[in-house]
């Protein structure tokens, strides 16, 4: 395979390479561009500053931050103490399911483990209904805690899995003769299941935090009103769906809210496709 | 862990997934239990308070609790329809006429070629020799399968079974898009992967790293996706582009067939770099010897692709292929086609758009439309397959090699 093929060859394999890097890129670098633009048009109506910054200013930056118009802090705020808790509580809730999973030995376990994957198969879309009623008589409905609830559960399943694959990897033989030593299941499962786990409990993290962070559907049913209430991806979504646009705004807030993700992805790449394919858990 | 046993085991594995059960019984088994009540009942915008009185409503719909009982509107109460099942008839009643059924046989023999063509190849693959190639057989099979479907007319039965049901419309469309944007998404990951796996190229680390970036912004969908949509508007890039050539460009996105290419499109941007990396990890553990081996043997480059590289990533793909087939990716997608089209354009009033797919098309019953009971079925039918499609996945593929065991 690791021949070096005829220049031909070579010269298509660049050429894809590079149209890919492009087809990847330009998406952002457009908003990149349109944030930094004077007005509040996406488009520009010379054809260079589609594809290089003319003039860049930081005006978009400031008005969004300043939050006169679009309370794009308060959205910020809300969608990481929305994405923060979610991530926490499915941990501390996920870990403890998976261990189980993974290391007692019970009826209906295998079964399960199978039946949690299936039923998660019900469309989130769907039971949209019946979670905001359920959240409304809790008293939790248009309020972030409820979110969180709803997002917990969500992730729940997934995590579990991914966590109980990682326990799987474990030697179970460390806890053997950690029990001979007289360690019980708990002190087993916070002093050595735990610990040895943390390669899956940062990737487990980042993908909870991510889903809480860019979840559209459930926020924008469960918080209905008033603006400052609002998580970010609802807000930002209200903002470009008015009948005049203010683009440069909403790419700025764009760039805020994508640029900090794509950094902490691609510091932590190694570890995501790991922790993706760890313990036999793919997809 | 077997030292204890008895009623301190149960304690302690109910300590363990006490919470996991109860938040899937609040937020999994309960919605599924209402939305299969509420199926067979007349629940719309005409009918749309519960009637406390009745013993199953009383129980499962929240409004009837005690401490929320005020707050339930005066509107006539919704109530079990006669018969129960008639939003279940209205949905894929069809399919049990004389024509439905036949339509159904005509799809069903459709596939016998390709069963075929299969099995005819795993005959091969066990004799030393083989008379044609893996490709060979396929492109046969293939062939056979366009002479089928053209001679028994598989289109007309598709159109007959669409005639009258928005259902089928849509789940029709959307296994539509699944078969074009997963291959597309793994051919994509696959190419990349290949091209990016050999040592030759230079910046391969530059590369990789590149192709994170739509993986990173899929997670926050709702936002590129409505910078997609920009490209395509009225006075969007590509119509300004256009412009400098002086032509003027349609609205792309109310062009039924381009906004259904345009939502492959994006889809191809979020999902491409997570294929390509699930693809480059099965590569590199491709063991070099493999190669070097076949190198030996004068195996060309194609031929080293199709019997060492696709045969060995396989277990590594195809349980990835299927959950995105099955997943928000492919049969559930709903946030990009929800902010780049909204499930239009629209196809006259009270058919669904040209870019309604299955989840685009309950979102817009349940939200604007208020057929709770409609949706409600719908639900229950999708749910039905895709309960079965996972369990299905499951038994094919490696991840549940440790709940199996």
């Amino acid at each position: 395979m690791n021949r070096r093929p005829k220049t031909l060859v070579l010269v298509f394999q660049y050429l894809f390479l590079v149209i890919m890097t492009l087809f990847a890129l330009y998406p952002i670098w457009f908003v990149i561009l349109a944030s930094g633009r004077v007005g509040q048009r996406l488009y520009t109506l010379n054809l260079l500053g589609m594809f290089i910054p003319t003039a860049f200013t930081f005006d978009n930056y400031q008005i969004m931050l300043a939050g006169q118009q679009h309370p794009f802090l308060s959205w910020m705020r809300n969608s990481a103490f929305v994405a923060g808790f979610t991530t926490i509580a499915c941990l501390l809730v996920a870990t403890s399911a998976a261990f189980a999973f993974s290391r007692f030995r019970f009826y209906g376990r295998q079964a399960g483990l199978i039946l949690l994957l299936a039923i998660q198969a019900f469309p989130g879309v769907l039971s949209l209904v019946p979670v905001a009623q359920l959240l409304t008589a809790l008293g939790l409905y248009a309020n972030l805690w409820g979110l969180v609830l709803a997002y917990v559960v969500g992730n729940l399943v997934f995590t579990t899995w991914l966590l109980k694959g990682y326990f799987d990897t474990i030697p179970i033989e460390i806890e053997e003769a950690a029990m001979i030593d007289g360690c019980g299941p708990i002190q087993s499962f916070l002093l050595i299941g735990l610990p040895m786990a943390k390669p899956a409990l940062a990737v487990t993290a980042l993908l909870a935090f991510m889903g809480g962070w860019g979840e559209f559907v459930f926020a924008s049913v469960l918080i209905p009103a008033p603006d400052a209430r609002r998580t970010l991806m609802v807000g930002m979504y209200s903002i470009a769906n008015n009948q005049s646009v203010p683009w440069g705004l909403f790419a700025a807030g764009a760039v805020m809210t994508i640029v900090p993700v794509m950094i902490v992805y691609m510091y932590f790449q190694r570890y995501l496709i790991g922790g993706l394919t760890l313990g036999g858990v793919k997809g | 862990m077997i030292a204890w046993s008895g009623r301190k085991k149960a304690l302690m594995i109910l300590a363990f997934i006490g919470p996991t059960l109860l938040g899937i019984l609040l937020f999994n088994i309960y919605p599924i239990s209402y939305n299969v009540f509420i199926s067979f009942t007349n629940r719309n915008q005409y009918h749309p308070n519960p009637d406390c009185s009745t013993f199953l409503t009383n129980i499962i719909e929240p409004t009837c609790w005690p401490m929320f009982k005020e707050s339930s509107g005066v509107s006539t109460p919704y109530s079990i329809q006669t018969p129960a099942f008639q939003n279940y008839i209205n949905l894929v009643g069809q399919l049990f006429t004389g024509t439905g059924l036949l339509a159904l046989l005509k799809l069903a023999i459709c596939f016998v070629p390709l069963i075929v063509t299969a099995q005819v190849n795993k005959y091969y693959d066990r004799r030393l020799t083989r008379p044609v190639s893996g490709i060979g057989v396929w492109i046969i099979g293939l062939l056979i399968t366009l002479l089928v479907v053209w001679v028994i007319d598989a289109a007309g039965a598709i159109a007959s079974l669409q005639t009258g049901s928005d259902f089928f419309i849509v789940v029709f469309r959307t296994v539509l898009f699944v078969i074009i944007t997963v291959p597309i998404n793994y051919i994509f990951g696959l190419a990349l992967a290949l091209v990016l796996n050999t040592d030759y190229i230079k910046g391969r680390t530059f590369f990789r790293v590149i192709m994170i970036i739509p993986w990173a912004a899929s997670t926050m969908f709702i936002i590129m996706s409505l910078v997609w949509q920009f490209f395509f508007r009225d006075v969007g890039v590509v119509n300004q582009i256009l412009k400098v050539f002086s032509i003027t460009g349609p609205t792309w996105l109310s062009i039924p067939t381009v906004a259904f290419g345009v939502i492959i499109l994006v889809n191809l941007w979020f999902s491409f770099p997570f294929c390509f990396n699930i693809i480059l990890g099965a590569l590199q553990s491709i063991p070099a010897d493999q190669y070097e081996a076949a190198e030996i043997d004068g195996a060309t480059y194609w031929q080293q692709l199709m019997n060492i590289t696709l045969p060995l990533i396989r277990p590594a793909v195809v349980p990835a292929i299927v959950l995105s087939a099955i997943g928000v990716g492919g049969f559930q997608m709903f946030g990009t086609v929800w902010a780049i089209t909204a499930g239009g354009p629209s196809r006259g009033a009270g058919a669904p758009g040209a870019t309604e797919l299955v989840m685009v098309y309950a979102y817009k019953q349940v939200f604007q439309f208020n057929a709770y009971a409609k949706a409600g079925a719908f639900a229950v039918v999708i749910f039905i397959f895709l309960f079965f499609m996972t369990l299905y996945s499951l038994r094919i593929t490696r991840i549940t090699k440790g709940a199996y065991e």
